[in-house]
């Protein structure tokens, strides 16, 4: 035993002997939590890891990770109605992300530099999964089929790829060069593409059953729904889509004088600003929803782009919120205007939701033709017998169709979709749900990620700055097809990924490293094994609790730890 | 992990290897003895850090001695001597002169609480100041003598309940003023004076580098909460120095031979009730009586008399002001 005189000494110790970790009572974890734009986005990207990506400057890797979920992005780029971009917490501090251009600028390089995707072709004994249709929802299914090692074959009944995105959609808002580029880029990989084939006449349901392992049905919704006011409809009716198809396909339109569109979605903005392009002196739409504004709730919201709203009121479209089509004013059988009520969407006694239209507000608008964009419908024709009998599919979770071990649908024919961006994202889980019935697996959907909220973040790290303001062509200067909006530059891009609050996800800003009045965070070189930059160090951890509170991100929460 | 791909394999970490290699100059250990989230030990930390190996301390009696050194340990890494309470900047002092007399180049460090700076050692502290030594002084103020049981001392702030200054019938909380230890040291034209705080580390360090560098005594006082003693949650200790930054309570200056030289600006001066409402030393303030609302209204006028005085209204956002000094770059690029 070691004797000690009198004095002060001390021993080369060091405290690191002493463990002051047993002090704690609860501790620090890291947890990477969904940012909310990520838990919103029905294709399930992650905005926040590739905004994160751009911020690093590496775009490239930026679209990988992009591309990892979403082949489409140059598409879902431009019409994608961004809900990612209103749940951005950003917006609770300044304004969103511009998530939708940086999506798209992802995409448009990625054709410019001619960017790989970086998937090798399926093993020569991989199984063949037939895919029905090659719009955003077969094509995305396709492409994660292949990168799950499966052989996709692709069928449409066209002979360019691209469905509803080539025939419903305007090249003002998706040039064609950018359509045919980023399918022609997705059709380049080794996906086996039948054009001009058509389900239940070249091939049927039980010849697929018999060459694939298994089928996704993702033919669309062809039909438009049936129109009528009580009844009547005019003799000279052309139908939104239709209208829309002719335009895309061969630049023709009908072009009278004054035309009113009922609808409030994008089909029928599309359709009032082609008849814009197309001549017609006079257009209106009549909408059962509010235009986007603040403090209009959202589910009284027109389901159309608000900047879409915006440009075809600057192109002079007129638009009639919060009103519905009583009667059509008919001479003969020919339209010369319709009868317009106000209404709204009331909660009634039982509970349901039911338009009310308010007698005594009716107005007359003259116009020589009416144009519905009232949504579609599925054609059924091919795969009648997977119905039984209903116009819709029976689908479960992993949008399989009820009562069928190997046929999934994917995109607006499932009845869920209604956006691009939803279609991609069906197209990737039944992709998945095929791969896992493949592997002799149930086939199980990821559960969904909730979102960081704003109170979570310390956003007294965040420095305030205003969103980039996107470029758009001048009224006077758009012609029939060139694109309106005009992207952002690479220093904008960046400068918009520089905002980014990293919701949910470490940024290695060093904040619980610094702060730590026990250093017990320690900084790996390597990216730690939980994605974060750092570890906890529990032996000397005390369990304080100011690195969850200082972390910007809200990537660290304290536990129980008795 | 969902829908990305992007999850990396997992690293193995040694932990105590990883310890060594942490791209700092750890000069006080973990393992110390410091309460949960004690602003002290996380100030010490920061100013070793950016004052590097070549220092010799000087450490007055106080929480700061008493939570680093239990023996037979220790959480230094540099030499260091425990001093009395009241003569650090003594004992300081004849380090110093031993040095130069050795033409050694350490720079000697005095560390002191507010007790050992404002009150028992001041007169140690003014002794050094006036005789010129190449040490740089910092007080770690967290305003009470905490170690031996929360006792007010000359850097209470007003109306700051302590176990000697209680809030009750007769008094709300202490009676004096906050003393004004900055002026006082500055007024011993001494090249170099500043005030940081635990919130704001990169500032804290530029001060440091710059009190390390300058050739004579130079002085840095800094703001570092105690949650046990002030009374709030033991996460809320950075929250707390910032708001006793921002509401203009304790102002961020500094001073070179007694003239002002720079200030923080504050972006957003937020009302002193922010600050105050987090401290149960304050609590008796937001009770329902007449002399608890006069006070809060006299602590108010205290800020804003700071910022009359200091000029810390800022014109519009300002990297260096209390927002923009610490905002998150990733990749941690603002403490460089």
């Amino acid at each position: 035993m070691t004797i000690y005189t009198r004095g002060g000494y001390a021993l080369p110790g060091s405290s690191l002997a002493f463990k002051t970790g047993t002090w704690r009572v609860q501790k620090p974890r890291h947890v990477h939590a969904a940012a909310p734009c990520h838990a919103v986005c029905p294709a399930g990207e992650d905005a926040q890891a590739w905004l994160a990506k751009v911020d690093e400057g590496d775009a490239q890797a930026a679209w990988r990770t992009l591309v990892s979920v979403n082949p489409l992005p140059a598409v879902t780029g431009r019409v994608c109605p961004h809900p990612c971009e209103s749940a951005c917490n950003r917006g609770d501090m300044d304004a969103p992300i511009a998530i939708h251009a940086v999506e798209r600028y992802l995409g448009d390089e990625a054709i410019r530099n001619g960017w790989d995707f970086g998937l090798a072709p399926p093993p020569a004994d991989a199984r063949q999964v037939a895919v029905i249709g090659a719009g955003p929802g077969g094509l995305t299914a396709a492409y994660h089929l292949l990168k799950r090692g499966l052989r996709p074959v692709l069928f449409d009944k066209n002979p360019t790829a691209g469905g509803t995105l080539l025939t419903a959609i305007p090249s003002y808002r998706l040039p064609r060069d950018v359509l045919n580029a980023e399918v022609e880029h997705l059709l380049s990989l080794p996906i086996e593409y039948r054009p001009r084939t058509i389900l239940g006449r070249e091939v049927s349901l039980d010849e697929l059953r018999q060459q694939y392992a298994a089928i996704i049905l993702a033919p669309g919704q062809q039909k438009p729904r049936p129109w009528s006011v009580d009844g009547v409809t005019p003799k000279d009716l052309h139908e939104g889509l239709t209208l829309l198809e002719g335009w895309n396909g061969h630049q023709s339109a009908p072009a009278p004088y004054s035309a009113a569109v009922v609808g409030a979605g994008n089909t029928a903005i599309d359709v009032a600003r082609v008849l814009k392009r197309a001549g017609v002196t006079e257009v209106h739409v009549i909408s059962h929803k509010a235009k986007p504004g603040p403090g209009v709730p959202e589910d009284d919201v027109m389901p159309a782009l608000a900047r879409e709203i915006t440009q075809a009121e600057e192109e002079g479209i007129r638009i009639h919120e919060h009103r519905g089509v009583r009667r059509l004013l008919l001479r003969g059988e020919r339209v010369v205007g319709v009868e317009m009520v106000h209404m709204k969407k009331l909660r009634r006694a039982n509970g349901r939701l039911a338009r009310v239209a308010f007698d005594g507000t009716e107005t007359v608008l003259h116009v020589d033709q009416v144009i519905p964009a009232v949504g579609q419908v599925l054609d059924t024709r091919g795969f009648e017998g997977l119905l039984g009998g209903q116009g819709w599919f029976d689908l479960d979770d992993v949008m399989r169709v009820a009562g069928q071990r190997n046929v999934f649908v994917a995109g607006d024919a499932g009845g869920n979709a209604g956006t691009v961006t939803a279609a991609v994202g069906q197209g990737r889980v039944a992709a998945a749900a095929v791969a896992q019935l493949l592997r002799g697996e149930d086939p199980v959907i990821e559960a969904p990620r909730l979102g960081v909220p704003y109170a979570q973040l310390n956003v007294h790290y965040h420095e305030p700055a205003p969103r980039v303001v996107e470029r758009v062509l001048p009224v006077a200067e758009r012609g029939e097809c060139d694109e309106v909006d005009l992207g952002l530059d690479r220093h904008e891009v960046e400068a918009e990924s520089r905002r980014c609050l990293s919701c949910g996800n470490c940024m290695a800003c060093d904040n619980c490293w610094t702060l730590c009045p026990d250093s017990a965070v320690l900084k790996t070189q390597e990216i730690a094994s939980d994605g974060s930059h750092y570890v906890f160090d529990y032996d000397y951890c005390k369990g304080c609790g100011l690195c969850a509170a200082e972390c910007p991100c809200g990537y660290i929460e304290m536990i129980e730890d008795l | 992990m969902s829908a990305t791909d992007s999850q990396t394999a997992e690293v193995k970490v040694d932990i105590a290897q990883l310890r060594r290699r942490q791209p700092r100059f750890q000069g006080l250990e973990s393992g110390h003895r410091a309460c949960l989230g004690c602003g002290e030990a996380l100030a010490a930390r920061l100013v070793l850090e950016s004052a590097g190996p070549n220092v010799m301390i000087a450490n007055a009696t106080g929480c700061l001695e008493v939570f680093s050194t239990a023996w037979p340990e220790s959480a230094w890494r540099v030499p260091w001597v425990h001093s009395l309470f009241e003569n650090t900047a003594a004992v300081a002092a004849g380090m110093e002169a031993a040095l130069k007399h050795q033409r050694q180049t350490a720079k000697v460090l005095a560390f002191a609480g507010d007790g050992g700076t404002f009150d028992i050692g001041f007169q140690a502290v003014s002794g050094m100041l006036e005789r010129g030594h190449n040490v740089m002084f910092v007080c770690f103020d967290n305003e009470a003598y905490m170690n031996t049981g929360i006792q007010r001392s000359g850097s209470t702030p007003h109306a700051a309940a302590t176990t000697t200054s209680p809030a009750g019938r007769e008094r709300m909380g202490k009676r004096h003023l906050k003393k004004d230890i900055v002026s006082i040291i500055s007024a011993h034209h001494i090249p170099y004076a500043a005030t940081a705080t635990v919130a704001y580390p990169s500032d804290l360090r530029k001060k440091v580098r710059r009190a390390i560098d300058v050739e004579g005594p130079s002085f840095l006082h800094v703001h570092s909460p105690c949650p046990l003693g002030w009374g709030h949650d033991s996460d809320k200790s950075i929250q707390v120095s910032r708001l006793a930054v921002e509401t203009g309570l304790f102002p961020i200056i500094e001073l070179e031979r007694g003239e002002l030289t720079s200030v923080m600006p504050i972006r957003h001066p937020r009302p002193v009730v922010e600050y105050l409402k987090l401290q149960n030393r304050f609590r008796h303030l937001f009770a329902d009586d007449a002399r608890a609302r006069e006070e809060l209204e006299h602590l108010q006028a205290l800020a804003d008399y700071n910022i009359e005085v200091y000029g810390l209204l800022g014109d519009g956002p300002d990297p260096l002001d209390t927002n923009g000094v610490d905002s998150v770059r990733r990749g941690g690029a603002k403490w460089a």
